[in-house]
């Protein structure tokens, strides 16, 4: 008894000194918040789309190191002024002087040179480097398909996605942001013009090889080149190579005059068989079949090995730079 | 997957433009460390940027930092990447240990993984090593050596049983259990 008359006595005299805190806050159903967002969203469609903002025109923002880093990210020593050069596109400049006349400068004055001449040679020297490669790793595949995987090396898409995950993006300096495809396919190869006059024509060699010969790596062969005519080819390189006569012959077929007709043809030289196929009919077949020789031929079967991208090449008929 | 996943961009684990088959290039391009200078809040960031900063950009010079202080506002690490992403961390109440390991998590992955859902741990472009399937795929050798025609061979493979056959074979059973009992009463 004793016991609870003290503990009662404790709890008034507690409640007297400090007073419980009152809770105004309560959980309850926000009912704010769909308003306010199909609010924010009506004006959002009011403005329409918004042209996106260049990160140049943040605060936090300073052009110098980000090209120091530019340089250091691709592990390359760069001289700041060229590799500013390199990133100016022409229309930059031309920009640039119609905004100063435009502001009532009488003599317009600008200490910038543009990428033009740096992407001519970056071009060239891409160009030999890329055959080189192709070459190298491809020595039994004839020169159209070499241009073919050349031409999708070198196409813009190709180099602006190259030059868009180097972070050249935001780098370059354009007439209009985002920069368009050709201008940041342009800058890759002042680019590599840059580094050759900086570091030398080993390093640009190397660079075409680390970022735009890789790209080959795990693509489908037959995705770059397409064939026209496998048949025809197939003939033409038995006959260079003096093989001998190509002949189609039936493996196997089932369903015959069914929707799910299938046809298994092999293709025959001097009694060996180089190559393999299926169809729904026979030309089908022998085109894949032939296409299958074709594989086996130049040794770009699905499952060879990876190309070496550790090859240190030297074109051998490149042109010393013009200075 | 829970429902702050559903519209979560998802995609694979991919190295962008074969990162590391030619040269290894460090997909941060840039962090930038937000911070307050007298709240209680950034005091780990303000350690940080105090002791380790310097190091840090010292040690990585292909990423650019930023410091950006403001007054009364949470600390907050965003990490920018070539791959357009960007990440923004709110480090409230971290210590310096805490942002010297989430600036390294930002340093040593390829685009923002907090806004992707992974939709398998692994992805190859070449899905099948064995080419379309075809009737004469992983067929038996046996059917090489077959004469035709051939009874056995052009029979179909899913003949069922006729009534009449299972009532034989029911007979043929019954005849059996009957001769046994009735060998086993002669015992």
């Amino acid at each position: 008894m004793f016991h609870l008359r003290t503990s009662l006595r404790f709890l008034i005299l507690n409640k007297s000194n400090a007073p419980l805190p009152v809770l105004d806050q309560t959980r309850c159903f926000k009912r704010w918040v769909a308003p306010t967002l199909r609010e924010l969203r009506k004006r959002q469609k009011k403005l329409g789309p918004q042209e996106p903002q260049p990160r140049s025109g943040f605060i936090e923002w300073n052009y110098r190191a980000e090209l120091f880093a530019f340089g250091k990210r691709l592990h390359e020593e760069f001289q700041l002024p060229m590799l500013q050069t390199a990133l100016t596109q022409p229309s930059y400049i031309e920009k640039e002087k119609v905004r100063q006349t435009e502001l009532g400068i009488s003599e317009v004055d600008i200490n910038m040179q543009d990428n033009y001449e740096l992407s001519e040679r970056g071009a060239y020297l891409t160009n030999e480097c890329v055959q080189a490669f192709l070459k190298h790793s491809f020595p039994l595949i004839p020169l159209e398909g070499i241009v073919a995987f050349k031409e999708y090396l070198l196409s813009t898409e190709m180099l602006s996605h190259i030059a868009a995950h180097l972070g050249m993006t935001e780098l370059l300096l354009d007439s209009d942001y985002p920069p368009s495809k050709e201008s940041l396919a342009r800058s890759l190869l002042a680019i590599i013009s840059a580094i050759e006059q900086c570091n030398g024509q080993e390093r640009a060699f190397l660079f075409i090889r680390d970022f735009i010969c890789t790209q080959m790596n795990q693509r489908d062969v037959f995705d770059m080149w397409n064939i026209e005519d496998p048949e025809v080819l197939l003939k033409q390189i038995c006959e260079e190579r003096k093989l001998g006569e190509v002949e189609p012959r039936l493996i196997g077929n089932c369903g015959k005059n069914t929707v799910l007709a299938t046809y298994y043809i092999g293709l025959y030289v001097n009694k060996k068989l180089i190559g393999k196929g299926f169809g729904e009919d026979v030309t089908t077949a022998v085109k894949t079949a032939s296409l299958d020789a074709l594989q086996e031929l130049f040794s770009i079967k699905d499952n060879m090995r990876p190309l070496n991208f550790q090859a240190q090449l030297k074109p051998s008929n490149i042109k010393a730079v013009e200075n | 997957m829970s429902n702050s996943h559903l519209f979560l961009k998802s995609g694979f684990p991919r190295a962008p433009l074969q990162n590391g088959l030619g040269r290894y290039v460090c997909q941060l391009q840039r962090v930038t460390l937000k911070f307050c200078k007298n709240h209680g809040a950034s005091r780990g960031m303000r350690e940080y940027i105090e002791n380790h900063l310097v190091d840090f950009a010292k040690e990585n010079p292909g990423v650019v930092v930023y410091v950006k202080p403001r007054r009364h506002r949470g600390p907050v690490l965003v990490g920018e990447y070539l791959n357009g992403d960007r990440e923004w961390l709110y480090c409230r109440n971290a210590s310096k240990d805490d942002i010297s390991k989430w600036l390294e998590l930002l340093k040593t992955q390829n685009g923002s993984s907090s806004s992707l859902r992974l939709r398998k741990m692994w992805h190859t472009d070449l899905p099948s090593i064995q080419g379309p399937w075809t009737p004469f795929t992983l067929r038996s050798p046996e059917a090489n050596m077959v004469t035709y025609p051939n009874p056995s061979a052009s029979r179909p493979l899913d003949v069922e049983q006729s009534a009449t056959e299972k009532l034989v074979e029911l007979f043929k059973k019954q005849r059996f259990a009957d001769e046994a009992l009735e060998e086993k009463r002669a015992e």
